[in-house]
């Protein structure tokens, strides 16, 4: 690591970031174009999420205090838990331990900084990591394991039965710190009997780890109090991926990552419900004027596992200005029993239940259990519940025009099986494009690279006569 | 006393002749169809340099892939202890020698009395290897040796994203397509070659005194870069890097004829 | 070495196989170690684990698996799309690993193409991935789920009690096989890692009655040999390996080989199953039991003392840590091993390597003579250098 990327620590820097942009939302017009001019390597970043209004200043603000809580929780007395994105934080902040989500840092660390990032994915190679192991947990625990960043208390991990590159980071980082490691394990069906049994035992496991580290018991008032803000947050996801059926699309795209960033970041607290609820007026608003999301709507694509975050959010720019409706990945849909997606398919979604104590540990196991990944990658992805019956039903529920799979170098699970589901999709009659991207490290291949590719996919086989991409 | 080394690599087969601890000779060839062949045509080579014959040499070493195969040779050493040693007997204070050879890249740590107590090698992969240098200088059409000069003439900073060598073969013809100077693409090269080796060479960690052995030490766009990241000096050797490791396998074969240190 | 065990590690349709099929005998492969073979024995069937020796190319499993992923389950579906085991009767693909279990996808799908390479027969089953009470608890089930579904399919019943004599034959394989590692165990290792190795293998492809005569016989033999083997002794940690070629490489390079933690070799190989009380929970017990493999996350330490034990058991003076490229499990996991076996004054080489028959010699000796040659100057390093190296 270069020795001015040591000189600070970088959850300090990140938040200074993102307090400094949380508070020019509130300057002028010209304030903002001049201060922007200062902060070349992130203007595109903040740039793009000044463009979502009320909703991204939210959730930039929230982001901010995401970053300070977790750098004043010493002085707090509290404990940081350091976790993986798909196990849902709702339960940490319960036990009032601050979360430190890893992957939701890499895409942040990859969307608002060219540089430094390759640097701390190199870093973990340089203390023992493959060079071949996932980006997605590399980015942001590279400063960890350098001492740059907060050091964790304990980590839980809900990958094992999973994802295999995910637990290996977590493990890593586990024996590499020395600091107490829990696991959520999963079983490779979702709804039978002994899955079911096994979610809850599991879970309750987890608790019990949670009471050792914290030295705390499980509050029934704080767990009613994130279970509540769960069903008002879901409510409005719910509504907003309703709307993002419409033709065209009212949902901005980059809406799709605040879904999974709020699941992530801020399930059970009211910074996340306050951003779904700016996004969700966004939204109606332009379903009401008959407006796509991003402007105009050319074409409806599907990203059957997940997005890229470097260079500035460059993917998501250019979907918007080319007019690309970005209708969800496999990490926006979090099956709530009432999502759109799971109508029909009700038993294969959760529901909060707060009549009880122990109601609301099974629903939150039930949660859990049905985290982006958690649910479709578990089994075999032709298996019922699986990868390809989710992508078929979203894939014809927000009527794709074409599918495009993205993920990291290091995920041996889907690279083992999405050449199948690609086939089978193609059958089925929807183009679908493999691309051989990154979504957090850019060095595999360029995003330029990649975005020409689907460009060029796109003129290939003639979708909705696809004249070409604009691309300055 | 009479020695030698040869060193039969992936590429290219080295030759170096001692006599009473100076360099009589040193000799470096394309490998042939045999590694047995390669070692005997460019030890007669070498030996034709230093006005000797075959019956002079008292004790010879072979290493590298072919090390085996070397038909004079009365032991063999890994090509990892060889470079290290020739390293050593140029710059006694050596302590971190990185060598990137054809298919391999190592870097060795060396104690005050010049024992490896570290190495670590490149993962199976051609990026970071003299490979990579030489998939990239086909495709920007320059020799291998003037690649290293393009660093120096660069005017404007392109960076490669990749380091493999498919991806970056890749992006390297999109660069030139887009209207790039060859200077400038050379140049990302080399920073992108640099930036594969720093993780291998942090994984054992650098102590200085810093030298670099086998052929891609020769461009100077490279050591350029890895100064650069690493914050250190690389110490020039006066020597052909490419034949370090032949004539650590020579110095190796003085030692053991005089009974002395086994390396 | 022995013919009928050169022959049993080199060639899948090997004698034990044929003599099996052409008696009316079933077979069923599987691809783990955490695979209770019991289960398929007891229903009358010889289970054999899943290799892929004799592949030259990847032409048909790379069309199913992606580009990034370990070559071994790949070699397998090459070797099935090949049609090299239509001596199996059944398989089932177990989740070791993510490559590994979607074997059963890619499996299952290659033969909507080339039908009839599928084995009549064919399960997934699970292994938790921690050990409580819970998870023994659940993975009994499916040990029963699996039990139940090979009787419907083959007709066959499996009590109890031929659970238990299936239990006590491999018991008595797993006796005879910690003798043999005793043999090329320390400074007086008479026995090759590469023979001990080829054992094992062998073990894992004919039959267990077959086996253990067959082992009786061989440690008789073993049994008047008592010279001890020249070489540095040498402990072998990482992936997945069934290739004597590359035992015989490293020991040719002047070691012996006097203890491993791989798969094929003696991981797990001398762990016995309990012989009382209900035969399903005590495999459940003995297989999800073991935490030998780092698909086992979280449990570091316990393998770290235990690789730290064998190695001072064994003699050990130096660990080669090798992985197959892709496989991250084992691959990072290593780089903690280093990091604690040389602070401990135990000299390492990380290796990244491919799998069996695509393996390249020239670039592991040239790494073996190397960590030979640090043992032999005595550049392990003395626990201070190494430790003063830990605090740059």
């Amino acid at each position: 690591m270069r020795n001015e990327l040591t000189e600070y620590n970088y959850d300090w820097r990140f938040w200074s970031i993102l307090d400094n942009a949380s508070k020019l939302f509130d300057a002028t017009e010209k304030e903002f174009t001049s201060t922007m001019a200062y902060t070349p390597s992130f203007r595109a970043t903040t740039g793009k999420l000044s463009t979502t209004g009320k909703a991204g200043h939210r959730l930039v603000k929230a982001t901010a205090r995401y970053f300070e809580n977790i750098l004043t929780a010493r002085s707090r007395g509290k404990k940081i838990g350091l976790i993986t994105y798909n196990f849902s934080p709702a339960v940490l902040f319960a036990f009032d331990v601050v979360p430190y989500c890893l992957e939701g840092m890499s895409a942040f660390y990859a969307a608002a900084w060219n540089r430094g990032i390759y640097e701390s994915l190199d870093y973990c190679c340089e203390v023992g990591f493959t060079e071949t192991s996932c980006s997605g947990q590399r980015v942001a625990l590279g400063p960890v394991l350098a001492g740059l960043a907060e050091r964790p208390d304990f980590i839980v991990c809900s990958t094992p039965g999973v994802c295999d590159s995910n637990a290996n980071a977590f493990a890593f980082a586990s024996a590499y710190l020395d600091v107490p490691f829990c696991q959520l394990n999963y079983p490779p069906t979702l709804t039978d009997e002994r899955a079911v049994e096994y979610h809850r035992a599991d879970f309750r496991n987890m608790l019990s780890f949670l009471e050792e580290q914290t030295g705390k018991k499980v509050d029934v008032d704080k767990m009613r109090e994130v279970c509540e803000e769960i069903i008002k947050q879901d409510e409005i996801i719910c509504e907003i991926q309703d709307y993002q059926r419409l033709v065209p699309c009212p949902v901005p795209g980059i809406f799709n990552l605040f879904i999974y960033d709020i699941k992530v970041l801020f399930s059970g607290i009211k910074d996340g419900t306050d951003i779904l609820e700016a996004m969700l007026e966004i939204v109606k608003d332009n379903a009401e004027r008959g407006v796509a999301g991003d402007g105009v709507e050319r074409l409806r694509g599907f990203f059957y596992y997940i997005d890229h975050y470097c260079i500035q959010m460059k993917y998501w720019r250019w979907l918007e200005k080319n007019g690309i409706s970005h209708i969800g990945t496999m990490m926006t849909d979090f099956w709530q029993a009432n999502a759109p997606y799971a109508r029909g398919r009700e038993e294969e979604g959760y529901r909060m239940d707060l009549s009880s104590l122990d109601s609301m540990i099974d629903s939150l196991a039930a949660q859990s259990s049905r985290m982006p990944m958690v649910k479709q990658i578990r089994g075999p992805y032709d298996a019922p519940h699986m990868w390809l019956d989710d992508t078929v039903g979203v894939a014809n529920l927000m009527k794709a025009d074409f599918l495009a799979f993205m993920g990291t170098m290091g995920c041996r699970n889907t690279w083992s099986m999405v050449k199948l589901i690609t086939r089978d999709m193609e059958k089925l009659g929807y183009p679908a494009l493999i691309l051989y991207a990154d979504s957090f490290d850019n060095r595999i291949e360029p995003v330029d690279t990649f975005l020409g590719k689907i460009d060029e996919f796109l003129r290939v086989r003639d979708i909705r006569g696809w004249k070409g991409a604009v691309w300055k | 006393m009479i020695v030698a080394g040869c060193d039969v690599g992936s590429l290219t087969a080295k030759a170096v002749i001692l006599g009473d601890d100076r360099v009589l000779a040193v000799r470096i060839g394309k490998v042939k169809s045999r590694p047995e062949i390669s070692a005997r045509e460019i030890m007669e080579e070498a030996l034709k340099d230093a006005g000797l014959q075959m019956k002079d040499i008292e004790c010879s070493i072979g290493t590298g892939y072919g090390g085996k195969q070397v038909p004079f040779a009365g032991d063999t050493v890994s090509e990892i202890a060889c470079h290290a040693r020739g390293a050593l007997w140029l710059l006694p204070s050596v302590r971190t020698v990185i060598d990137i050879g054809g298919q391999d890249c190592k870097v060795m740590k060396l104690d005050r009395d010049g024992r490896i107590v570290k190495f670590a090698t490149n993962d199976k992969c051609a990026a970071g290897t003299g490979r990579f240098m030489e998939v990239m200088a086909r495709v920007l059409n320059v020799g291998l040796d003037e690649l290293g000069d393009l660093s120096g003439r660069a005017k404007k900073q392109l960076n490669l994203a990749s380091t493999c060598t498919v991806w970056a073969q890749a992006e390297v013809i999109q660069k030139i397509n887009e209207g790039e100077r060859v200077e400038d693409i050379g140049c990302a090269v080399n920073n992108a070659m640099a930036n594969r080796i720093v993780i291998l060479a942090n994984t054992v960690g650098v102590e200085n005194d810093v030298c670099m052995t086998g052929g891609v030490s020769k461009n100077k766009g490279v050591v350029k870069g890895l100064e650069r990241l690493l914050d250190i000096r690389v110490k020039k050797l006066r020597f052909d890097p490419q034949a370090v490791g032949a004539l650590g396998a020579a110095v190796i074969a003085g030692e053991r004829r005089k009974g002395g240190g086994e390396q | 070495m022995r013919e009928e065990i050169r022959e049993a590690v080199t060639v899948l349709a090997n004698r034990y196989v044929m003599k099996w099929k052409s008696g009316g005998g079933r077979i069923v492969g599987y691809p783990c170690s955490y695979m209770p073979v019991e289960v398929i024995a007891a229903a009358g069937m010889l289970p054999f684990r899943l290799r892929a020796m004799e592949v030259v190319s990847t032409s048909i499993g790379s069309s199913y698996y992606g580009p990034v992923v370990c070559s071994f389950p790949k070699c397998i579906l090459q070797i099935a799309g090949e049609r090299k085991y239509a001596f199996l009767d059944g398989a089932v693909v177990c989740n070791g690993c993510d490559t590994m279990r979607r074997l059963d996808d890619c499996w299952r799908k290659a033969n909507d193409d080339m039908p009839g390479i599928l084995p009549s027969y064919f399960a997934h089953f699970a292994v938790p991935h921690k050990v409580t009470d819970y998870s023994v608890k659940w993975f009994a089930g499916e040990i029963r789920k699996l039990i139940d579904s090979l009787e419907k399919h083959f007709s066959v019943t499996v009590s109890d009690d031929k659970l238990k004599m299936a239990i006590a034959e491999y018991n008595r394989s797993r006796t005879l096989l910690g003798d043999l590692d005793a043999m090329r165990s320390g400074p007086d290792a008479f026995l090759s890692g590469t023979d001990a190795m080829a054992i094992f293998i062998a073990g894992t492809a004919m039959p267990a009655a077959d086996f253990n005569a067959l082992l009786e016989d061989v440690l008789g033999g073993l049994k008047k040999k008592k010279d001890a083997l020249p070489g540095r002794r040498l402990l072998l940690v990482g992936s997945v390996i069934d290739d004597i070629d590359l035992f015989k490489t490293i020991e040719e390079a002047g070691a012996v080989i006097v203890a491993d933690t791989v798969c094929f070799g003696s991981k797990d190989r001398t762990d016995l199953v309990r012989e009382d009380g209900d035969p399903v929970a005590a495999l459940a017990e003995r297989y999800l039991g073991s935490v030998k493999c780092p698909r086992m996350f979280g449990d570091y330490k316990r393998r770290f003392a235990f690789l730290k034990e064998l190695a001072e058991k064994t003699g050990a003076e130096g660990v080669i840590l090798q992985n197959i490229r892709f496989c991250d499990l084992h691959g990072s996991e290593n780089g903690i091993f280093e990091r604690d076996l040389e602070a401990a004054g135990i000299p390492c080489l990380r290796m990244e390597r491919e799998y069996g028959p695509l393996g390249d010699e020239g670039r592991v000796r040239m790494r073996i003579d190397a960590l030979l040659e640090r043992i032999g100057a005595g550049g392990g390093g003395s626990r201070r250098a190494l430790s003063a190296d830990r605090s740059r």
